[in-house]
This record gives C-alpha cells, structure tokens and sequence, in this order.
C-alpha cells in the first residue's frame, strides 16, 4: 500500500518535471554514445564510423526514450485522452449525425432526470426529521369497509398511546382554521392543533423559544401557539423579539412561545396550538368520532410489523369493551414516509417506468445510427487493426466515442431537465404541491447529478456496445475489398432490423399506455357530475368563534352576506353551503327513526351539508320528490332535512321517504329529529371517479356554521365577481376575510390534475417514442435502399415497375413494422396492467385502444417507408449498374 | 557487415536485464553510470552477455520507478557531467529475491535441458 502511494508520488513529481526528465534523460543517452563513439574511436575508426557504430549498438534513441518515459507516465490516461480528441475530431467531421445523436440522447436522457429529479425528491429524500425511518403514522381501519386510513378518535388514540408498548412517543394532530387580526389585513389560514409531545415525536427543536408542555393540553392552559417558520418570516418580518409576545387568533390573546424551524413542513398549517380533548370528544359516543391524525416514533430495535401487532391487541380489546363503536375497527400502521406520498407514488412509478422505455428507444436508435457509420468506418478500422491496434484497443476507441456521444448529450438532457422539472413542478397546483413533501426542493441538485451522469454512462455503453461488437473484428480482406458487401454487412442490416423492431415495440407500448390514460382522462370529464358547474363562483368564509358566539349571529352574517351578493350585477342565484363539492367530505353517523337498530358494522353513513334555501337552484341541482328549503325553514319551526337519490334508495328502499325523519348520529343518541322534506339528484361530490354517497341536506337557519362557502352563478366570467364579493363581506363585517375564491370548474379540473399531467407526460413520452421509431424505421429503410441499389437497378433493367419497387422496400419496411407491433402487443398486454388504479372506466387491455394505437404506429411506420421507397423508385437501372 | 567470427552472444532472458543491473550495482561500492554498467555486464560476463545498450535507459528509469535504484547527478572520471545510479535498502532486499526466483528457474531449466 505504502509502495504504492510512494510510487504514485513519484509518477506525479515526474509529470510536473516532464521536461527536465526530458533533458535529463538525453544528456544522459548521449554521454553513453560519446564515452561509446570514444571507446571505438581508441580501436582506431574515424570519429564520423564511431559515431554511426556507436548509435547502432545503441538502438533506437527516440523510441527508447518514448519507452522510458511511458514507464512513469499514466498510460491509461493519456490513451483516454488520446482517444477523447480523435472521437471527438470524428464527431465534429459528421456534424448531422451527432447533432441527431446528441438530441436524441439528450431527449431521453433529459426526460429520465427531470422524471428523476421529482422521484428523488418526493418519494427517495429522506425526511427532514431526526431518524425518519422510525415515524410512522397511525389510522384506524375498518378491514370489511375496504377502509384502511381513516382518522383516528381521540378516546381511541387516548387508549393507544396509554397502552402501547412499541412506542418512545405518540402525537396526535387535527387541522383546524384560524382567522389571525391585528395591524394588517385579517388573514384566514390553516393551523394544526397537535400533543404537546408533537415537535419531540418528530424529533426537532424549535428555532425560537420553546415547544408545548404537557400541562398545556388542558382546556384554559392552551392559549399558546407556535408560528411556523413561513409564518414568522412573512408576517412577522422574523422579528426574533416575538416569542412571549400575544398575538390575536379567531378573537382571542394567543401568546406566541416558539417558532418552529422550517423543515417542519405541514403545510398548509401555518401554526400550531396544543390540542385539547372536549368531554365530549372523550365520552363514549366521542369513539365513533374521528378527527385526529396520528405520528408516532418507534422504539429503537422495534419493527413496523411489532407496533402493528401490538396496535391491533389493544384495538381489539377496545373493540370487546365498546362494540357499538368499535366492532371491525382497528389501528393501522404506516410508516410515515410511505403514508404522505402514498397518493402520488403510483404516477410517479408509472412515469419514471415510461421515461426509462423512452431512453430505451432513444439508445436503439443512436445504436442504429452508429451502425449505419460503422459501415463507413469498416475501412479505417480495417487500418488500424493491419497497422497492429489490439482488438481491445478498438473497441476502446469506439467506446469512448459512444461514452463522449452520451455524455454531451448527458450535459443537454441535463439543461433540458433543469427547464423540464420547473416546468412540471409549476403544472402541478397548489394543494398537492403542498401536501407532498420535497415538492419545494425539486431541482438538480447532486443527487440528479449523479443519476444522470450514470444513466448517461449507461446509456453510452449499451448504445455503444452494439456496434462495437460488429467492427472491432473486421474480416479484412473483406474490408479492403472495394465497396465490400460482406456477411458483416448482412449481419449489421440483421441487427439494425432487430434494433428497429425493438423501437417499435417499446413505442407501441408507450402509446398503448398513453393512450389508456387519456381514454381515462376522457371518460372522467364525461362523468355526469350531477350539477351544472359551468359560471359558478366560490368563496370561503370562517367566522370567528368569539365574536359570531350566538347563532343568529351566524345566520345573520350569512343572511346579510347573500342578499348583497344576489343584488351584485352579473349574479343570478347565490346561496352557501358548509362545504362545496371537490372540497373534503363530512361523513356522519345518521339514523332513521322508526327502523330497528342496525348491527354495528352496517351503520348508516351519509355526508352531511348545511345549505341556504337556493343551493340548489344555484348548482342547478334537480329536485326529485317534495320541495327545496325556503325562508320559513328557520329556527324553531319544523326540522327538516333533503336527501338525495342515493340515500332514499339505499336506507329508505321501496317506500316514499318524504315524512320520514332522520337525526344525526347513533340510535342511542338523542339528537333532534328532521323530517325529510324533498329529494334530490345525486352529485359528485368527492371526485370526478368516485361513485354517489348517500347525502342529506340541513338548511343552515336550523344547524348554523360558523364556516361556509358562498357560491354564485354568474352571467359573465364567474372570477370577476371576487373583488365585489369580497367588498360585501367587507361592508357586513370590516374584520371578515375571504379564502380561496375560485371556480367551481376550477376546483373540478384541480381535482383531476394528476391525472391530467399524467396523460399529457404519457402523452409526450409516447409521442419522442413514436418520432424516434419512425426516425429509426426510416433510417433502416433508407440505408436498405443504398444498399441494395444494385439489385434494384437489375430488376428495374429486367421489367420491374415502379410499383414492384416501392411493394418491395415497403413490404420490407412494414414486415418490420408487424414485428414490432406483434411483440408491442404482447409487451403491452403484460406491462398495462401496472397502471392499475391510473385507469378510470377502461380495462388496461382495451381492445380498441390497443388496436387503434396498433393502426396508428403501422401509418407512421407507412409513411416513414415511403420516404426510401420513392427513392428507390428514383434508381436509373443503367447508373446503378454502371457504379458497379 | 561481415563481421562473423565473433563470440555468439546470448539474448537476454526476459526479465533478467534488471537483474544484471542490480546485481552489478551490488557488486561496485561505487554508484555506476549506465555506460559502466554497460561496460561491467559486458566483460565480467566474458562478453557473452551483449546488453543492447540503450535499453539499459528504460530498465533504470523502471527500477528507480520502483524505487530500487535511485539516481543522482556527478562527475565522472574524465570530469563530464553523468548520472549516477546506486542501489537502495529496498533494491538490495529485491536482488536477493530475485536472484533466489532466477536460480530456481535456471535449475528447472537446466534440469529439463541436460541429457540424464
């Protein structure tokens, strides 16, 4: 080891010293020649025959130096380099084909690492929380409803975290809206109520100040709060002075006691408070209500399959003591990382799959393009082995100008990904970058770097390999031969049909499985949503808990509220709703009075809305049976409620529902009756690819929110409406915010936006893939067609028309184009399959997709034939011969 | 050239041109200059052992490479500028190595090669 260091040492002393070594050297040759002439001279020649003599014995001066000084030099670099500059020279001779190959190869590889730099990122970067790998989440399960992550119940979590035995800490969380007022404009944002053990679980101090204590989740103890490191920077211009000062939230004093420091990232949460149980929310009914979102930190040498073992004990204890709420319902744990991407990792597996069969396509038809020159070059390779090159110091040769090719295009793709992950990183809207961690910090950073310099080596390698083993053994007789068809010829042609029919395949592929998801996509915007969303206008408004204490205040505000916005020109129907449609869900226990007491695991669920009386004639909901809300259906007149279709038929089967009544919760539970008054039209509600909930209506001036959405249909552009609405409210209250106003076709097409973006990434994978096999198909053809002029020539001399020529390079074309579409086929039938839950309303073998791709690719491939073909048609049989 | 009647002169076995430079360097207390290296191997061996002499160059530069030689500037007997090689602690530990390795094969060889 140590020989070696000191051995690298001197090489390197050497190379700073090369001249002098150079100099050194020579002096010393030549007082050897002298002393030598010398000796000869004594033994009585002349001085001119000594000299000659004297060099004889000697040898050959100049390569015995380059000899003694390959002995020092680092023969295998400056051979690299050696080569570098000829491939180099060689790629700068042909400057189409390596512009085509450098595009090509930065095409592929640019998509590889932009799809790259966004999977790092999201689902690769480990958390930046200490020991991530121990956090995992925690959700109840009800195995039989297919439900596998639903939030949790404070009693259920309370019992958890007494009794678990997996873990070193157990920290609950529920989301919750603050309006924060003060000096500036009042700004409504979200928060997190968390355990006062929550920033210890994720194992991070806070910047500034302090975390909670534990005697904080008491109810009066808990009006503290913790910014998060946004917050604090953009609101309270980082002011390290803040903590203990008292800042106004939902109108009340909240003393500000830390900061959190930015990796903790639970956006859109701006602060945090300390979450505190309600009596209510630990009694017994409190089991069956579920809010709480769980993190909690595995004990060191514990395995995720030990705490849910233990978990599922404990749950099922919990189950044998409250069966009405508990029976089929058990903990689940996830390990956290995988719980926050386990939405977006499907697509993102998905993607990166179809852009490897890009760079796939890409490396076939760069191969292809080498081969086609490496005819060219048979001759000088055929050189250079006579004139003694190794075979390995050929292949060395051509692989380093393949490695050369694939790292300039490495170098482009790279700039291309820089432009491409910004692209798809800004494509992406608001609520899912936010939600998924690392979406920030998408970019090229080392790590991208790494990958692409590895897959552009890779990449260089396979591409290059090919050619490599045609030409680095040339027959050379054959070479030397002029314009030499050689069985190396027909074997390179045989390859490059191979290559093709390989491109084409994996297109077909890639088209197959674009082409699915856009069927998809079609199908979703095709789904009957149940309402018109076309010109409807929404807003949010959170009223404070402080100052609209009383229900009338509530239903005050919001009266005041709808009357000026109907007035508002443009406007032709307003009415709120606690939540609009694609904007969360609210499922509740219901009962129906007056049928028997349903067994516990077949308990009614329904989702629950507050609306004013012209919801639906705003969302031009249609009414089935009975009648809508009106003004009279106010506060202690009759309780009445609206059901939809889905609901009547499920729970009120065969019979009219209209003067049933139904209650909120439990059997048990004694909570006021409503009489169904109407029936409605089913809606979507949770997404574009979700089936009908049963729902049911209250009318907000009998069960009054404190938050709502107001929504408007509109005769002009419905988002010219906000600044006015948002006057309105200011008039009612001067301290009232409004949150994300929008459309209600916006909130539709945001809900669809993965899908979205996988389709047209598919999409434009698909399509590169496409353009390169047709490049690829066109160039085997064209090449064919030099090939075989000769042939052509004879058979045009012999009576062959025109049309005999073109059938025989299109028939060879497209006897190409079948086989790559016959194994496509069969590829496709195997891979689609994977896109799974990607597809809406289509098999992943749709017949007519696959065909209609099949037909697509088999034009292309026409068109691209037709190009060579033409030009064969071109061919003067008495040239062709003659050039013989 | 017509200059038939000499001695017939051996090739070098491979690898043993290292060897003869060691050994002789071993043998003079002095450090040589790759002329008197020349010289030495030449008549100590009866001039049977003819060195094509400029590959004596390269065969130093890879000894003192290995760091079993080391070379240093002086002056020689006639008072002109020459390069002076001398054996090192490593080189002389190498000679004996190699001396044991070259005996062992010229036993083998001889062994195979004498008539019984």
């Amino acid at each position: 080891m140590m020989d070696r260091l000191i051995r690298l040492w001197r090489r390197l002393l050497f190379h700073l010293r090369r001249g002098q070594f150079d100099r050194e050297l020579e002096e010393e040759m030549n007082f050897h020649l002298e002393m030598k002439a010398g000796e000869i001279r004594a033994a009585g020649m002349t001085p001119q025959e000594a000299h000659y003599a004297a060099q004889r014995q000697f040898g050959n001066q100049t390569l015995l130096r380059e000899v003694s000084r390959e002995m020092w030099a680092f023969r295998s670099l400056e051979t690299l380099l050696q080569d570098l500059r000829y491939g180099v020279r060689m790629l700068v001779k042909n400057p189409g084909f390596t512009l085509v190959a450098v595009l090509t190869l930065a095409l592929g590889i640019g998509a590889n690492t932009a799809i790259f730099s966004v999977v790092y990122s999201v689902l690769l970067r480990p958390l930046p929380y200490e020991a991530p790998e121990r956090l995992v989440a925690v959700y109840s399960m009800r195995p039989q409803k297919n439900a596998f992550r639903n939030v949790v119940s404070a009693p259920d979590f309370v019992d958890w975290r007494a009794q678990n035995k997996v873990f070193d800490g157990m920290s609950a969380y529920a989301w919750g809206g603050y309006t924060l007022t003060g000096d500036a404009l009042p700004e409504r944002f979200y928060g997190l109520s968390v355990s006062a053990n929550f920033f210890q679980v994720l194992g991070v101090r806070p910047l500034r100040g302090r975390a909670f204590l534990p005697e904080e989740e008491q109810a009066g103890r808990n009006r503290v709060v913790v910014l998060s490191h946004g917050l604090w920077q953009r609101r309270f211009g980082a002011d390290p002075g803040l903590v203990g000062k008292t800042i106004n939230l939902n109108g009340e004093g909240y003393i500000v006691v830390g900061v959190a420091p930015k990796e903790v990232r639970f956006a859109p949460a701006e602060l945090y408070t300390p979450l505190v149980f309600t009596a209510e929310s630990m009694s017994e009914m409190g089991r069956g209500s579920h809010f709480l979102s769980v993190i909690a930190r595995l004990r060191v040498d514990t395995t995720v399959a030990q705490a849910q073992t233990d978990i599922e004990n404990i749950s099922r204890r919990i189950e044998q003591q409250h069966p009405v709420t508990n029976t089929g319902k058990y903990g689940n744990v996830i390990p956290y990382q995988q719980d926050i991407v386990g939405d977006i990792r499907p697509s993102l597996l998905v993607l990166l799959g179809a852009v490897s069969l890009v760079l796939l396509v890409a490396c076939a038809n760069v191969a292809n393009l080498l081969l086609a020159r490496a005819a060219s070059r048979q001759r000088e390779i055929a050189v250079r082995t006579a004139l003694g090159a190794s075979r390995w110091r050929v292949v060395r040769q051509l692989l380093t100008e393949s490695l050369a090719l694939s790292l300039v295009g490495g170098g482009l793709g790279l700039l291309l990904a820089y432009w491409g992950a910004d692209a798809l990183v800004g494509a992406v809207p608001r609520d899912i970058a936010d939600s998924t961690p690392g979406w920030q910090q998408i970019g090229i950073n080392r790590q991208v770097f790494s990958f692409t310099l590895l897959i552009s080596t890779l990449t260089g390698l396979v591409f290059g390999l090919m050619p490599v083993l045609h030409v680095s053994r040339p027959d050379l007789t054959d070479a030397f031969k002029e314009g030499g068809k050689s069985s190396a010829g027909l074997r390179r042609q045989r390859t490059r049909n191979a290559l093709v029919v390989v491109e084409m395949a994996l297109a077909l592929v890639l088209l197959i499985g674009a082409g699915l998801l856009m069927k998809s996509f079609q199908r979703l915007q095709r789904v009957t949503l149940g309402f018109n969303p076309g010109q409807v206008f929404v807003a949010n408004v959170s009223l404070g808990s402080v100052k609209y204490r009383e229900a009338s205040q509530q239903v005050g505000f919001f009266q005041q509220v709808l009357r000026r916005v109907e007035n508002l020109p443009g406007v032709v129907s307003a009415a709120t709703v606690n939540l609009p449609p694609f904007s969360g869900n609210t499922d509740r226990v219901f009962t129906i009075a007056g049928q028997p007491e349903p067994a516990p695991d077949a308990i009614p669920y329904a989702d629950y809305r507050v609306i004013s009386p012209r919801y639906f004639r705003t969302m031009e909901i249609p009414l089935l049976r009975g009648r809508v809300f009106t003004g009279q259906d106010v506060a202690g007149a009759q309780r009445v409620v609206i059901i939809n279709e889905e609901l009547a038929r499920r729970y009120c089967p065969n019979e009219d529902p209209i003067g049933r009544q139904i209650k909120l919760g439990r059997y048990a539970e004694d909570n006021p009756l409503h009489t169904i008054v109407g029936v409605v039209g089913n809606i979507k509600h949770h997404g574009l690819d979700s089936g009908f909930q049963p729902e049911f209506y209250y009318p907000y001036a009998q069960t009054p929110v404190r938050s709502s959405a107001i929504v408007a249909r509109t005769q002009g552009d419905p988002l010219s409406l906000t600044a006015a609405v948002r006057g309105v409210v200011l008039e009612v209250d001067k301290e009232q915010p409004i949150t994300s106003p929008g459309t209600m076709e916006m909130a539709i097409s945001e809900s669809v936006t993965q899908q979205r973006l996988n389709t047209i990434l598919l999409g434009i994978f698909g399509a590169v893939a496409l353009a390169l096999a047709a490049v690829g198909i066109y160039g085997v053809m064209a090449y064919s067609v030099t090939q075989r002029t000769h042939e052509i020539g004879i058979r045009m001399a012999l009576g062959a028309s025109r049309r005999d020529v073109v059938k025989l390079v299109v028939g060879q074309g497209m006897l190409l184009a079948a086989g790559g579409i016959g194994v496509g086929l069969a590829g496709a039938f195997l891979v689609t399959r994977l896109l799974g839950t990607l597809l809406f309303g289509v098999t992943p073998t749709d017949p007519a997709t696959f065909g209609s791709i099949a037909l697509l690719l088999l034009g292309v491939a026409f068109l691209a034939c037709c190009i060579p073909a033409r030009r064969a048609t071109k061919v003067d049989p008495m040239v062709a011969l003659r050039y013989e | 050239m017509g200059k038939d009647k000499r001695p017939s002169r051996a090739e070098l076995l491979p690898g043993t041109l290292e060897l003869l430079i060691l050994r002789t360097l071993e043998r003079n207390a002095q450090p040589m200059h790759g002329y008197g290296i020349a010289l030495f191997i030449k008549s100590i061996s009866n001039d049977v052992l003819q060195v094509e002499e400029g590959s004596l160059y390269p065969a130093l530069q890879r000894l003192a490479l290995k760091g079993w030689v080391k070379a240093e500037w002086g002056i020689s007997d006639n008072n002109r500028r020459a390069r002076f090689y001398k054996l090192t602690a490593a080189g002389r530990k190498q000679l004996v190595q190699e001396v044991a390795d070259f005996e062992r094969q010229l036993e083998a060889i001889l062994r195979v090669v004498q008539p019984v």
